[in-house]
């Protein structure tokens, strides 16, 4: 099973963002998609999570879909402590006692047990990106959103991060679109990569990225080669 | 020395020194009074602070005070608790929804613009004298919450209110841990000015409508029999209540500030 949206176009304003956009997505896969800043990444979220409501084309696969996002930033209650937000997220969708028991689950997953009663601003700015993608994980949905959600850290914390985001998905594999302007972030992260053009948006080319997991890391051969790739395509060399 | 002792040890010595100049305030108020009151010359026109101070003591321990205190009290209580549970509820509605805002701003700037008396005058003719002054201090004070909490309601960081909506959070949770978390503090600041002013109605409504106990109605009497030390000691009283209920208000923001509220 897979989602599909096909031959998408849509505009805010006349100003057209996406045009004719075509894409699968694997079931249980990671496909980012990389574009430059501005390009209509977070429209394509929105139209796939039914937001915003396309110009013309085809959603298929997303009927009675539930969709879990982290964003750019972490979007946390500063009131409420961690384990507290990702209760709060889970209230529509399950029941206290069972939302507690996964919240709490998923807070060791992510490394944050030990921070579960601190609030947002007792923690770094990594810790609070990891809580709000411990969020998006802990929220029992069939697509996962990532909109540059690895992009508000410095370098350390982002590494920690994807490494956490691997770790959740270990945990509980998910339907993960991601949308990013980060090669390095693509490659380390993706099963499937897909390059975009400017505004109006469309698929430019895409590949899958076949390194295993277990030797992307900084400087290996293949990750670089891949990263190569990506950045001959981004730049159309 | 950790950080935490230093802060609280700076928070002690600037509370200490506000309190310092609290209390200079009210003493170069006092020499100014009493310098006022020796070149007047006519405790009738201008009581002195000792005179009015003994008057005070006289005055506090007596059951006709007690019982006036307790039902001004009661009346002040009452009049806050409508005002702000009903300016609450209609400006949360006026900040969600803007065709509620719409339709009650005129309701909002006819009440605002009609002068107390003029109020508490009207309010005789439908009331009895004991509710006077609760119905005045409630409607005067009620534009006062309704605007602070339409502009709580809007305080909500919309991209809390969009993380809710994607997460399929219920309404009532959002409203509970996003919508009044955000409009406290504007909800504080209207209770207190609130409170501030149904005190001043209340006492206003009672000097007008005379119920049988009242702080009022002992102003007005004291008036009639050109006691103007007792005036100024049943205002004393008004003075105090007042201040005392601003100071458990202030202790209750604080209490709800430590627990993240």
């Amino acid at each position: 099973m897979g989602y599909r949206i096909e031959g998408i176009s849509a505009s805010y304003g006349g100003l057209p963002v996406l045009d004719a956009f075509s894409l699968s997505m694997r079931s249980e896969s990671v496909t980012v998609v990389l574009g430059p800043s501005g390009c209509g990444k977070t429209t394509l979220l929105n139209v796939i999570a039914g937001i915003k409501a396309p110009d013309s084309g085809l959603r298929e696969g997303f009927e009675d879909c539930r969709f879990s996002y982290a964003f750019q930033e972490d979007r946390l209650l500063p009131w409420l402590s961690a384990r507290e937000n990702l209760a709060y997220a889970l209230s529509g969708a399950l029941d206290r006692e069972a939302a507690l028991e996964r919240v709490d689950r998923f807070l060791e997953v992510a490394s944050l047990s030990a921070f579960a009663a601190s609030r947002p601003r007792e923690l770094s700015g990594g810790m609070r990106q990891r809580l709000s993608l411990a969020r998006a994980f802990a929220y029992p949905s069939e697509l996962l959103l990532l909109d540059e959600a690895f992009k508000a850290v410095d370098l350390r914390a982002k590494m920690d991060l994807m490494d956490a985001f691997l770790a959740l998905m270990r945990e509980e594999r998910r339907t993960v679109v991601c949308v990013t302007h980060d090669i390095e972030e693509a490659v380390y992260l993706a099963d499937e990569v897909l390059v975009l053009s400017d505004r109006p948006a469309r698929v430019v080319d895409g590949f899958a990225v076949e390194v295993p997991r277990s030797e992307r890391g900084l400087g290996s051969k293949a990750t670089m080669e891949a990263e190569s790739r990506l950045y001959r395509l981004a730049l159309g060399i | 020395m950790t950080d935490s002792t230093a802060r609280t040890n700076k928070a002690r010595s600037g509370g200490g020194k506000r309190m310092l100049a609290a209390a200079a305030a009210i003493l170069i108020a006092l020499a100014a009074w009493k310098a006022g009151a020796s070149a007047v010359g006519k405790e009738i026109i201008l009581p002195s602070p000792e005179r009015v101070l003994a008057e005070a003591i006289a005055l506090f321990p007596t059951p006709r005070f007690l019982s006036a205190l307790w039902a001004t009290f009661l009346r002040g209580l009452a009049a806050f608790g409508l005002s702000a549970l009903l300016g609450a509820a209609a400006g949360f509605a006026s900040g969600t929804w803007p065709l509620v805002g719409a339709a009650l701003a005129p309701i909002m700037t006819a009440i605002r613009a009609t002068p107390v008396l003029a109020l508490v005058l009207i309010a005789l003719l439908w009331f009895p004298s004991g509710f006077v002054p609760i119905f005045s201090a409630f409607l005067m004070a009620f534009p006062v919450m309704a605007t602070s909490a339409a502009e709580g309601a809007k305080a909500a960081d919309p991209r809390l209110l969009e993380m809710s909506e994607l997460f399929r959070v219920p309404r009532r949770e959002v409203f509970l841990r996003v919508r009044l978390p955000a409009a406290a503090p504007h909800l504080l600041a209207g209770s207190k000015s609130a409170l501030g002013l149904t005190w001043k109605v209340v006492v206003a409504g009672e000097i007008l409508s005379q119920p049988r106990m009242a702080l009022g109605t002992g102003m007005q009497e004291s008036r009639v029999l050109l006691e103007s030390a007792g005036i100024f000691a049943w205002a004393l009283a008004a003075i105090i209540l007042c201040g005392a209920t601003e100071w458990l208000l202030g202790k209750a923001s604080e209490k709800a500030a430590i627990r993240g509220l």
